[in-house]
């Protein structure tokens, strides 16, 4: 009896009223759809305000068309290298003791810290044409900053954590055990890594590439900072929307926005079945 | 034959292993016991290459080697199976990743997983993956994986220590079984008394990073050469006494001892094992003492019963076959007379080993 009683207790103490409970849906609801779903509807609103034509128009434009290009290159260059990179620090973080490990994890979360027009700034110091660098690279007939390697090198920089961040927590709580196994099996350091590692790994890599891929794409600040805004050269799309929203091509500008507004869902669609594959695979290990 | 000559490792500052000198005969079912922390794993990933020895050579076979390459085999504690692999590709791993000139063919490699799996009886379950198995299960996958290989020493690091009791006791007799079948030199670490003497040909109980004794189950469990293994080992009373002629003398009372009779001591310590007290109700037993008996647990064989002695208020615990308990027919809170059968003496200076 007595235990009857507390167990109603408990459950009308966890509960809350149907009040509140639909008070803070509500809010939830309305934030959801002010903050996020209407300003993504205003965009292909505005996009398509004048019609197919001027649309298709606004995306094919010479200059459009250069910054679509640009911004492709600069993330095919930078994800693949900062996958490696993520892979290996992730790697040599996990499965190595050795000082200074608490620096490294420190320093691969730096450019979360630093604005990223700071980080543009830096780049513009060390290799600008009064920077550190920047008689040098001018003798030499080099042209990193108002250039595309600098717009490459500000977003490796941004976009440098995502992979390692990734890696580290699944690679710490998966331990090295299955590699010592593998190797004590014969295997050599490379079959080790594709046969064992990799798989276990894989859904989060893909996880931190998407998310890498996606602020490749979406970088502003520290491009802005490097590129010079040469259009046709050193746009990449976000600085293109800014060029043509400055200019009061409201159309054109939000055309092109909708076109990184797809790259986006698209970006949350993976994301989300890759933590989906990604938990799976954790639960069935356990 | 594994020689291991002055084997030191330190972790920072802490010292894991210290000078450890042992000598594993080929084909021997070897456990290494110790708490934790005494450095028994880190003595067996030494022993696999997985760590290195700060100081020490290990030899294998009477050649000195640093190339493990494939004789040792090592099942991990919690058996580390590829969980993206069915058992299958887990047993077949050390075939498959084999170099392209000492691998078999496909056909043979199965022939042999088949076998292997047959050995440990898993043979219905070579498409499932490791996720699906239970524990005692994976613990045998891991067996023939390691096994695949063909190790000229098999390393095991706590093989049943995640395990249910039952199902504990059923795989450590399997692995007698598979030793003296594949006949091949095992080292199994293990903090479990009961298993080590239950399984092992030798035990090397070790302590704070030193060998402390070595020998057969029976030489450790009735000739401890210490306090420290007499208590790892099981259960045990103390007596602290005067050690004088070859007695414990504790009050009036004076015990035989067994050992050593020149020895002298003031501040001796008798140990005896709970089966080795004596019960009786005669208060003219010659030195006895009196104790209540506070508890009784009497179930299974054998009855454990705790008591406490009437002079200093110390607990002791006792241990009586089943016959022996239905003779006495004892009671609780009765006084009874208590009499240590085997005492094993140790003087200060043995704590010092």
């Amino acid at each position: 009896m007595a235990i009857g009683t507390l167990a109603v207790q408990r459950k009308v103490s966890l509960s809350e009223p149907l009040w509140v409970r639909i008070l803070l849906i509500s809010i939830a609801l309305i934030f959801l759809v002010l903050f996020l779903f209407f300003p993504l509807l205003i965009i292909f609103t505005q996009a398509f305000d004048k019609g197919w034509a001027v649309y298709l128009a606004s995306i094919s434009d010479p200059d459009a068309l250069a910054a679509i290009r640009l911004t492709i290159l600069v993330a095919a260059i930078t994800v693949p290298l900062n996958a490696i990179f993520g892979v290996a620090a992730a790697w040599s973080i996990t499965k190595f003791r050795f000082k200074g490990k608490n620096i490294l994890i420190t320093l691969i979360d730096l450019p979360f810290a630093v604005s990223p027009v700071i980080a543009g700034l830096v780049f513009v110091l060390l290799f600008g044409g009064q920077g550190l660098f920047g008689e040098w690279l001018f003798q030499n007939d080099m042209k990193i900053i108002f250039a595309v390697p600098g717009i490459i090198l500000a977003t490796m920089f941004i976009t440098f954590p995502f992979v390692a961040r990734e890696l580290i927590p699944i690679m710490q709580s998966q331990g090295s055990s299955e590699e010592e196994a593998s190797v004590l099996l014969g295997a050599s350091g490379w079959k080790t890594f594709v046969h064992v590692t990799l798989p276990n790994i894989k859904w989060g890599l893909l996880y931190g590439i998407i998310l890498c891929n996606a602020r490749a794409i979406g970088e502003f600040g520290a491009v802005s900072v490097v590129s010079g805004h040469i259009r046709g050269l050193t746009n990449t799309l976000p600085l293109h929307i800014e060029i043509l929203y400055n200019e009061y091509q409201f159309t054109a500008s939000f055309a092109v926005a909708s076109l990184m507004s797809v790259a986006a869902i698209v970006t949350l669609i993976l994301k989300n079945f890759f933590e989906w594959k990604m938990n799976n695979g954790i639960g069935e290990s356990v | 034959m594994i020689q291991l000559t002055d084997i030191s490792k330190n972790f920072g500052r802490y010292q894991a292993l210290k000078h450890i000198n042992l000598d594993i005969p080929s084909g021997e079912l070897v456990a290494l016991l110790g708490p934790s922390g005494s450095g028994k794993t880190s003595l067996l990933r030494i022993i696999a290459g997985l760590e290195a020895a700060d100081e020490g050579v290990i030899h294998f076979e009477e050649q000195a080697t640093n190339d493990y390459g494939q004789q040792v085999g090592f099942v991990f504690q919690h058996y580390a199976l590829f969980k993206h692999m069915t058992v299958f590709e887990n047993v077949a791993y050390g075939l498959k990743v084999k170099k392209r000139k000492e691998r078999l063919p496909k056909q043979k490699i199965r022939e042999k997983v088949q076998e292997l799996l047959q050995l440990v009886r898993l043979e219905e379950f070579a498409d499932r993956y490791p996720s699906q198995l239970s524990g005692g299960q994976r613990q045998r996958v891991a067996l023939a994986r390691t096994l695949a290989v063909e190790p000229k020493i098999l390393l095991l690091d706590e093989p049943f220590g995640a395990l249910d009791a039952k199902v504990r006791k059923e795989l450590r007799r399997w692995l007698r079984r598979l030793h003296d079948e594949v006949s091949v030199t095992t080292i199994f670490v293990t903090h479990d008394q009961e298993e080590a003497l239950d399984v092992a040909d030798r035990i090397v109980v070790l302590n704070e990073g030193v060998v402390v004794q070595e020998g057969t189950p029976d030489e450790v469990y009735h000739h401890p050469n210490s306090p420290f293994v007499y208590n790892f080992l099981g259960d045990v009373n103390l007596f602290k006494g005067r050690l004088e002629r070859g007695k414990l003398h504790q009050g009036l009372c004076e015990w035989e001892i067994s050992g050593d009779l020149e020895r002298q001591s003031e501040a001796a310590v008798g140990f005896v094992r709970p089966h080795d007290l004596l019960i009786t109700r005669d208060l003219t037993v010659k030195d006895s003492v009196p104790a209540w008996i506070t508890y009784i647990q009497a179930f299974g064989k054998s009855v454990k019963i705790e008591l406490k002695r009437q002079d200093s208020d110390e607990y002791l615990e006792a241990e009586l076959s089943r016959e022996q308990f239905n003779e006495l027919q004892l009671q609780k809170k009765e006084l009874v007379y208590i009499k240590p059968n085997q005492l094993h003496v140790f003087t200060p200076d043995d704590y010092s080993i």
